[in-house]
């Protein structure tokens, strides 16, 4: 049976993700579980006037590939897919995995391979982005593997993805999310006037430059669902302490309880209740890993608990994040890292914000008039 | 658990019918369903040095018939156009959810996909004459298609992969004698210049001096067993009918009848689906005439499943193709169309090259 919430969803990407018009093609990337998405995306593709085909990427090849594929197997750029991201109009990535650790056992340089293969096709996709010749998104579909990370059975996790993107009930979908786009581009146009961004909250003290940084809206154009607004902060001014109470998240693996040190932009100082030495050993794999790439608030309230999915967790109405490692050159970033891990920081009971000394933000929200700071 | 059959399938399908090498792009389409051959296929073509590709498509045909604009249905997607230029080799594996989906589709829209679509496959036909490609096509047990064979798909897997034989210790051994059996047929009607059969309701004459007889040994259809031809486009005379439904694109026409003049269908009848029969034939030029006429000779396939893959390899059958003709066979007709009707001759049938006697109630007499 169809359920009406996954045929919004694909109308809502259609229409407001991507724009799709008439005669565009539309690729859509999926794996077999999510094809109920991938058939809603299709058809409203199809009402769009546009030109949908789906690309099934079965999950098991992956693993067959790493495991048995020689290093020019696992390097190897299909000259298919090259001619293909220079033709499409859009492409939709649908994450639904069927098991979030079937690739925990796989030697991590054979892994990082197989990512690297991919590198020339993303960063061609973000050329065309950034020149406006193609519409990217990625969304969530509920499996029960992404439900068995959040600790929910499908059907209260189905609701919980379904509530984010604001295809769950009987308002209009797009009209959320246009409210939601002027309502983050005012944050972010606000933010981007801002020289210096002090958190505090429990063990947390930490200052940061964003000076002539740009403050970007992510308002589910590039991912469904959305909800937050980020830059890159200047890459030798952070100082102070900050303490992330969520598990933070790296291929599989997890970092329990994080507290960080800023001197001059730089981590000195790290601590982890659980997973330390793997917390260093990726402070480590790069000059730039010890530095922020990103600084960030998660603006979707729907989204009001850990879910173990970057994804989600990013956005939770209420927290901040920052990400080690590779920044954004586009905001005015510098920093290159391999290495891009966010990091979330619930703020919600007794966090507060300010902007250049004025209190912007106060337990997970931001406040209509800023106030003076009262520190 | 995992079937051993399915492993030996997709090592037969890679090493021996597609002849995969080190270096080989090898384009692997199947529908979604197919996804445990998939994956053995893909482990094989790896192991052969050869760099896999997948085409996996969803089952949106019907979405797209019945929601689509014509624009729509008629775009040919260029990635199609890529896989078509790029691979080395191409395998497709056909498998069915629900083979009557297409049902209520309207068959003037059929019509439109089928001559969009001809642009690929004539390019692909074209590439695979020159040798730059090789292509497989094979099956995938379902239910769906278990269903149209009227067994249970236990007893249906057993019927394909008999039909392949891969319970033989060493299939592909098997596949190279039975290979040498069919190129003795083949070579035997070489020489000879006209066909008349004769069944019940059936009394048809054609032309085939100067073309190829061609053995089909599990190379391009797998599992396969048929030598086939080309007949003179001009030559067809008389009359052919049908015993087995007819099946194109999930619609089944049943009980067809031909007349022929001049090469050309000049008649056609069905008990039932004749308005879609007529569309099909009213494609092009070409549909009107024979791309193809064949033998069946897999003794393994021994009844009809509904899918032509299997059914015009039944060993005492003969099928004949409206609409395109394979070039290799030194045929010209060319059409959007190829679709095989079977007609089972394995009692009170004859047929006659140039006026000889040389097969009778399913069987060649000389000897073989």
């Amino acid at each position: 049976m169809r359920d009406p919430r996954v045929d919004r969803l694909g109308e809502l990407i259609v229409s407001y993700s991507l724009g799709l018009a008439p005669g565009h093609i539309l690729r859509v990337d999926v794996p077999p579980v999510a094809a109920p998405l991938a058939t809603a995306l299709y058809r409203a593709a199809l009402a769009a006037g546009a030109h949908p085909y789906a690309n099934v990427e079965p999950e098991q090849l992956s693993e067959i590939l790493v495991t048995k594929g020689n290093d020019d197997q696992l390097e190897f750029l299909s000259p298919i897919a090259a001619a293909e991201i220079e033709f499409v109009h859009a492409i939709v990535t649908i994450w639904a995995e069927e098991n979030t650790r079937a690739l925990t056992r796989v030697p991590p340089d054979r892994h990082q391979r197989l990512i690297a293969s991919s590198r020339k096709l993303v960063k061609r996709r973000w050329e065309r982005i950034a020149a406006g010749e193609l519409s990217w998104c990625g969304v969530v579909f509920p499996t029960n593997a992404h439900a068995q990370d959040a600790e929910m059975s499908l059907e209260e996790y189905e609701h919980f993805v379904f509530r984010a993107c604001h295809v769950e009930g009987a308002e209009d979908p797009v009209a959320h999310w246009n409210a939601v786009r002027d309502d983050l581009r005012r944050r972010a146009d606000a933010l981007s006037e801002a020289r210096e961004i002090r958190i505090l909250g429990p063990d947390t003290d930490l200052r940061l430059g964003v000076e002539d940084r740009l403050w970007q809206p992510a308002d589910g154009r590039h991912n469904m669902p959305d909800g937050e607004v980020y830059t890159s902060p200047l890459e030798t001014v952070t100082e102070g302490d900050i303490r992330f109470t969520f598990p933070a998240l790296f291929r599989g693996r997890e970092v329990e309880d994080i507290r960080l040190r800023f001197e001059d932009g730089k981590v000195v100082g790290a601590e982890a209740a659980r997973g330390l030495e793997f917390l260093e050993a990726l402070l480590d794999v790069d000059e730039g890993a010890r530095r922020l790439g990103e600084v960030a608030f998660g603006l979707n309230y729907e989204i009001d608990r850990f879910t173990n999915n970057t994804l989600f967790d990013e956005k939770i109405g209420g927290t901040m994040h920052v990400a080690l490692g590779s920044s954004f050159e586009e905001l005015g970033g510098e920093n290159t890292s391999a290495l891009h891990w966010d990091l979330v920081c619930d703020l919600r009971e007794d966090g507060e914000v300010y902007a250049d000394g004025e209190l912007v933000w106060r337990a997970g929200h931001f406040l209509e008039q800023p106030e003076p700071a009262r520190v | 658990m995992s079937d051993s059959r399915l492993t030996r399938l997709a090592d037969v399908l890679v090493g021996y019918s597609g002849r995969v090498k080190t270096g080989e792009l090898v384009l692997l389409e199947a529908p979604v369903v197919v996804e445990p051959l998939l994956s053995e296929m893909y482990r094989a073509v790896l192991e052969a040095g050869a760099q896999p590709v997948t085409r996996i498509g969803l089952d949106l045909a019907d979405v797209l018939l019945t929601e689509g604009n014509d624009d729509q249905v008629a775009w040919v997607n260029p990635a199609r156009r890529e896989d078509i230029e790029r691979a080395d080799v191409r395998i497709v594996i056909e498998a069915a959810t629900n083979t009557k989906a297409m049902t209520s589709v309207d068959p003037a829209r059929q019509a439109l996909v089928e001559r969009s679509r001809s642009e690929l496959r004539d390019r692909y036909l074209e590439r695979a004459l020159s040798g730059e490609l090789r292509w497989v096509l094979s099956a995938y047990p379902t239910n769906a298609s278990a269903q149209d064979a009227e067994m249970s798909l236990s007893e249906y897997e057993d019927f394909i992969y008999g039909a392949a034989f891969l319970d033989n210790g060493d299939p592909v051994a098997r596949w190279q004698e039975f290979g040498e059996g069919l190129r003795a047929k083949a070579d035997f009607l070489a020489g000879k210049q006209e066909l008349r059969i004769v069944a019940e309701d059936t009394d048809l004459t054609m032309t085939v001096a100067g073309r190829q007889w061609i053995a089909a040994d599990g190379h391009e259809n797998f599992p396969d067993g048929e030598v086939f031809t080309a007949p003179l486009e001009t030559s067809a005379e008389g009359e052919i009918r049908f015993t087995f439904p007819a099946v194109f694109r999930g619609r089944q026409v049943d009980d067809v009848r031909l007349r022929f003049h001049g090469g050309e269908v000049v008649e056609a009848t069905a008990t039932h689906g004749q308005d879609f029969l007529h569309e099909m034939i009213a494609v092009d030029e070409g549909a009107r005439r024979i791309g193809e006429f064949a033998f069946g000779l897999n003794e393994a396939v021994d009844v009809f499943t509904r899918n032509i893959l299997f059914d015009e390899k039944i060993g005492g059958t003969v099928h004949l193709a409206l609409g395109t003709a394979y070039p290799e066979c030194g045929g010209t007709n060319r059409s959007a169309l190829h679709w095989d009707m079977i007609c089972d001759l394995r009692s009170g049938s004859e047929i006659y090259a140039d006026g000889e006697l040389i097969y009778k109630d399913g069987r060649f007499l000389n000897g073989s």
